[in-house]
C-alpha cells in the first residue's frame, strides 16, 4: 500500500512493479490516442513523464531492489548489448553507405514531371515513415538483445536461484 | 571463492533475509554468494565478517586456481 510520507511516496516492491504495468498500459492506450489524432507530440510527452514517475517511483521504493550484484548484472547485459548493437549499426550504415555511393554523387536532378502532380509532402511522408519504422525495429531489437543478455547474466548470478528458505 | 556464512548463519540464527537486510542487499545475493556464484565485492565481504564479529578470513576462502602442468 503507498504510505505519504514527508520525504515523498514511499512504496513496498510488488507495488512498484504494478505500477510498471499500469504506466506500461496507459501509454499504450495513449499511443492509440496519439494515431487516431495524429498527434505524436502526446505520445512523445506521455513516454517521457512515464519514465519520470517511474523513476520517481523507484527511489521510493521501501526494499532494496538494488544491490552490486544486479547493478554488476545490468552493466554486464548493457555492455553486451552495446557491442552487439555496434556492429548490427555498423553493417546497416554501411549497406546505406555502398547504396549512396554506388550512384552519381553530388546535386541530385531535378524530378521529372511537372511539380504540381507529385507535391513533395506526398512523397516526403511515407520516407520519414520507413525511416521510423526502421529505427523503431533497431530499438526493439535493442530491447530484445538487452533482456536476452539480462536474463543470461540474471541466470548466471543466481538471480532465480533457490534454497531451503525460499517462500 | 568459499565462505562460511551458511555457518555463521546458523550459529547467528540468522535468516537470509535478515542478512541481506543487515548490509544492504538483496536476499538473491546472499544466497548467490552462499552457493558460490557471485563473489561479493570488498565492502560487502567487509560489513558481512563485521556483523558476525569476524575476520574476512574466517568467513570467505579464497581457493588458488590450480596450475595446468
Amino acid at each position: 500500500m503507498l504510505k505519504i510520507t514527508y520525504s515523498g511516496c514511499t512504496m513496498k516492491r510488488n507495488t512498484f512493479y504494478l505500477l510498471i504495468g499500469i504506466v506500461a498500459l496507459v501509454e499504450v492506450g495513449i499511443f492509440w490516442l496519439s494515431v487516431r489524432l495524429e498527434a505524436p507530440l502526446l505520445i512523445q510527452i506521455a513516454f517521457i513523464l512515464g519514465v519520470v514517475l517511474l523513476y520517481l517511483a523507484r527511489r521510493g521504493v521501501e526494499e532494496t531492489i538494488e544491490d552490486e550484484r544486479t547493478v554488476m548484472i545490468t552493466q554486464k547485459a548493457a555492455l553486451r548489448t552495446l557491442e552487439v548493437s555496434w556492429v548490427i549499426f555498423f553493417v546497416l550504415s554501411l549497406g546505406s553507405a555502398v547504396i549512396a555511393f554506388s550512384r552519381p554523387l553530388g546535386l541530385r536532378p531535378p524530378r521529372p514531371g511537372p511539380q504540381e502532380m507529385f507535391p513533395t509532402e506526398a512523397l516526403e511522408l511515407p520516407v520519414f515513415g520507413g525511416f521510423a519504422i526502421i529505427q523503431m525495429t533497431l530499438l526493439c531489437l535493442m530491447i530484445f538483445l538487452y533482456v536476452g543478455f539480462r536474463v543470461y547474466y540474471a541466470r548466471k548470478y543466481g538471480e532465480w536461484d533457490t534454497d531451503e528458505e525460499q517462500d | 571463492m568459499k565462505n562460511r556464512i551458511k555457518v555463521y548463519r546458523a550459529m547467528h540464527d540468522l535468516t537470509q533475509e535478515a542478512l541481506a537486510n543487515a548490509v544492504g542487499v538483496t536476499r538473491q545475493t546472499i544466497l548467490a554468494i552462499e552457493k558460490g556464484k557471485y563473489d561479493p565485492s570488498l565492502e560487502l565481504a567487509f560489513k558481512i565478517a563485521r556483523y558476525f564479529g569476524a575476520s574476512i578470513e574466517e568467513v570467505f576462502l579464497y581457493d588458488e586456481p590450480t596450475e595446468d602442468l
